[in-house]
């Protein structure tokens, strides 16, 4: 990574910090890796912007909001620094001062706006109950080619039906270490937010399979134009 | 790398239940050593749900003072919330430790904090959640051995059929000196009794099996009587040099939400006030503190190591310390500078300077808490809280003064000798503090003022004055809690009470001798745990269990004790004595007031545990 080192005090950047959070760490709720964010800045003393209001804190913000339970490798936290540090010493102090299962892989100048995400890649590992994995990926091939999945979702009126089919796209489903293993790429940001539990849910409610348990994993999120977010 | 047997099977519920981040572990400042490299595995149990315990501040001393020896590693255990316990039954899944995931029927200790009595059953709930029988007798080996201690441990008989021995008092040293003896037994194959019979010769231990208690006709008890060289009075510990305890230097950090998530330091311990209901004034005498530096190195070592922004100064009654003043500009000094929030809970109404206050209020400014405790002067002088009602409106005034509009007060009913007078005092006093500030033309203005008034039952504790008292009836404190909202007219004042029901029980279980054992383990056969939960607290199980057990709850709270009856914990010497506490008894029924310990010497018997003198 490169180090950037910012010499005008009157400039002072806005980082994105790209972490991990994988583990134990999953079962961290989004508000919660706030909370425990904020702590590893002040435990790292990393320079960072307090909000002025009556009760200061660390001002820090999270793009696309990660599930409980979910573990992800492309996770971000951005903040204001007001002071000189370099990225790289910014990622060695914070990567001290974290806990187990969040670790940061590097920190950079942010270069797009949140708005601009579009899409999330996730790796999906499920076993059902009374299924072998071998059956479930004929069923789970079966209804991938379905031409509407249509799912209850919640919206800011109440509970909404909504078909998630042209939000979705199935890749690389196989077998592996007794596990149903399948990439999803699912619509992500302001404008469409589409969680992958819908479709897997939708899926073992048409195939008649009860879900015993599912490990998501974000490994990408990215734009419109299929580059990352950065 | 924590149990894999167990983080599977976990993978598999975690997300079904309400608040996964409980059972996980994992937090920062949780010690994970190898199990290889240690002598003894301690499972440090608190017998309530994660965000309670995860608050208390004794369990993260003794955690890291365990952890501190490279041969002991001590794991922090929770009682799981329903949902929790029911999947871990039905996925056999045994009680872990949350730094291992090993399930703690393997350790080598298993230690509880008793911190009130309502946590009695969970328990039991959690010894047969690790999968061990409940009972003492049925577990045959010296491993894994059951310990518990804390506040509730000064009268532990309702426990004794399930605990293998209590430890009194501070932990600091007894916990090191068991430790050490029980390496002894492990390396030379002890016995379990072989084991116990030893232990009871440590200061601060005792071992409930070695003690025959007989029962007079009318169910008081006769007698205790030790064996096998047990001794006949078991006195509890204290840490004499106090400032150079230890103190760890990190807290565990969790994730979640818990009551107190913040730094705490630990002012004093003890108290010099002598509030008559009050048990912690009395269990932890005498009064010993930390010095201003050692208590501002604390801090800044904790803050710097957690990361909270805030923290708390923890004591009975920190405004007692001898230098409360530096303490507190010192106090404000750092912790400014670092942007921490600094919150004072325990400052006494009566040594409230406006110095004080201005020093507190550049902190932070939202409500003030005070405890008058009753409503009256009169009542105030039987149960001893030395306040008197000008103080309480001077204290006000400077509250008012200084930007403050809604002020908390703590109420007890129930006391001995209240009447209907007494308590309509409770509400009188709040009615004329909302006048107060309506009158004072230097208030904020066009704000308006809340006084809340939070009204506990009063329940009489062992080894507190008050220890011979009936406590009020059901009926009663109904009555009472009507009349005070009869008596109510201010919509500026609120007014919330605890639930008769609960601290009905907690009466019994308070002053309850060993056979109540049997009532705990049939209420917990019906159900009962976590019963401080108002959503898990079934009164007509252990109602169910009382009568099944041929015992009468009536007995152990709503009776009067003659000064010479044997209590079920007079083997257990908390060093005030009984002729002292029947000296503040009945100065309580003639409405008399004893000074607090700096102004007076009122000879509870505390001094002998420093060498005589309790202040320079």
């Amino acid at each position: 990574m490169t180090d950037i080192v910012i010499t005008d005090v009157n400039k002072m950047p806005n980082l994105r910090v790209f972490y991990e959070k994988t583990g134990r760490a999953k079962y961290i709720s989004h508000l919660d890796i706030n909370r425990c964010m904020q702590r590893a800045l002040r435990r790292a003393e990393i320079p960072v912007w307090y909000t002025e209001g009556f009760n200061p804190h660390p001002y820090t913000t999270f793009a696309l909001p990660l599930s409980l339970g979910f573990e992800s490798l492309c996770e971000t936290m951005d903040m204001r620094i007001t002071r000189v540090m370099g990225c790289q010493e910014v990622a060695d102090r914070l990567n001290a001062a974290l806990p187990e299962g969040l670790v940061v892989k590097r920190v950079a100048l942010q270069k797009n706006k949140p708005e601009k995400i579009r899409r999330a890649d996730y790796i999906i590992r499920m076993d059902f109950e009374d299924c072998g994995p071998e059956e479930a990926l004929t069923r789970l091939e079966s209804f991938d080619r379905l031409e509407a999945i249509p799912v209850m979702k919640r919206t800011k009126k109440g509970m909404k039906e909504t078909d998630i089919r042209p939000d979705v796209i199935l890749s690389n489903p196989c077998v592996e270490e007794g596990f149903l293993k399948l990439n999803l790429c699912c619509a992500a940001g302001i404008e469409k937010n589409i969680n992958p539990t819908l479709y897997l849910e939708a899926f073992a409610q048409e195939a008649g399979l009860e879900i015993q348990t599912v490990h998501v994993l974000r490994i990408a999120v990215l734009m419109e134009n299929g580059q990352p977010f950065e | 790398m924590p149990n894999r047997q167990i983080s599977e099977k976990l993978d598999r519920i975690l997300m079904q239940v309400q608040k996964p981040a409980h059972y996980t572990g994992g937090e920062l400042g949780s010690v994970v050593k190898d199990p290889k490299e240690v002598d003894v595995r301690f499972a440090f149990c608190f017998p309530d749900v994660y965000e309670v315990g995860m608050s208390h501040l004794g369990m993260k001393i003794l955690y890291s003072l365990k952890n501190a020896r490279p041969d002991i590693w001590c794991e922090r255990v929770f009682a799981p919330e329903k949902d929790m316990e029911t999947l871990m039954r039905e996925n056999d899944i045994p009680l872990y430790g949350l730094e291992s995931f090993d399930p703690i029927r393997e350790f080598d200790m298993i230690g509880f904090t008793l911190q009130y009595e309502l946590s009695f059953t969970s328990v039991l709930n959690m010894l047969d959640l690790a999968g061990l029988p409940v009972k003492s007798a049925e577990r045959t080996g010296l491993a894994p051995l059951v310990v518990a201690g804390g506040p509730c441990a000064c009268n532990p008989e309702p426990l004794c059929d399930f605990i293998d021995l209590f430890i009194l008092g501070e932990g600091e040293e007894v916990n090191l000196e068991l430790i050490d003896l029980y390496k002894i037994a492990k390396r030379e194959g002890w016995s379990k009794e072989e084991f116990l019979r030893r232990a009871c010769r440590i200061e601060g231990i005792y071992v409930p099996s070695l003690y025959e208690v007989s029962y007079n006709p009318d169910g008081t008890v006769q007698s205790v009587t030790p064996r096998d060289g047990a001794p006949a009075k078991v006195r509890k510990r204290i840490i004499r040099d106090f400032d150079k305890v230890f103190y760890p230097s990190s807290f565990v950090v969790p994730y979640t939400d818990i009551v107190h998530d913040r730094a705490i330091v630990e002012v004093l311990r003890g108290c010099i006030r002598g509030c008559r209901f009050c048990q912690a004034g009395f269990i932890y005498r005498p009064l010993r503190e930390k010095n201003v530096d050692t208590l501002c190195r604390n801090g800044r070592d904790l803050c710097s190591s957690t990361g909270y922004d805030e923290i708390s100064l923890s004591s009975l009654s920190t405004s007692d310390h001898s230098q409360v003043e530096s303490l507190l500009t010192e106090m404000v000094q750092w912790t400014d500078d670092k942007k921490i929030n600094l919150s004072l809970p325990s400052l006494r109404v009566d040594n409230f300077s406006p110095e004080l206050l201005e020093t507190v209020s550049k902190v932070r400014k939202s409500g003030l808490t005070f405890a008058p405790e009753a409503g009256t002067q009169r009542m105030r002088d039987v149960i001893n809280k030395n306040v008197n009602e000008d103080e309480i409106f001077n204290t006000c005034r400077t509250a008012f003064e200084g930007g403050y509009t809604a002020v908390k007060l703590y109420f007890m009913m129930g006391l001995p000798t209240e009447t209907m007078e007494d308590v309509e005092g409770i509400v009188d006093l709040a009615q004329r503090i909302v006048d107060f500030y309506y009158s004072l033309p230097s208030r904020q203005k066009g704000k308006s003022v809340t006084v809340t008034v939070s009204c506990a039952c009063f329940v009489p504790k062992p080894f507190t004055p008050f220890q011979f008292e009936p406590q009020d009836t059901w009926e009663m404190l109904r009555e009472k809690q009507d009349h005070m909202l009869a008596h109510l007219r201010s919509k500026k004042i609120r007014l919330n009470w605890h639930d008769a029901d609960t601290s009905f029980l907690e009466g019994v279980l308070a002053r309850g001798d060993r056979r109540l054992g049997e009532v705990l383990y049939r209420a917990w056969k019906k159900g009962c745990r976590l019963d401080s939960w108002g959503n898990h607290f079934h009164m007509e199980w252990w109602k169910e269990a009382m009568e099944e057990c041929g015992l009468d709850p009536a007995f152990y709270a709503n009776r009067r004790r003659e000064y010479a009856e044997v209590m079920p914990w007079d083997h257990l010497d908390y060093a005030v004595s009984k002729e002292f506490l029947v000296r503040e008894n009945q100065k309580a029924h003639n409405n008399q007031t004893t000074p607090n310990c700096r102004q007076q010497c009122a000879g509870c018997g505390a001094n002998q545990l420093v060498g005589g003198r309790c202040f320079d």
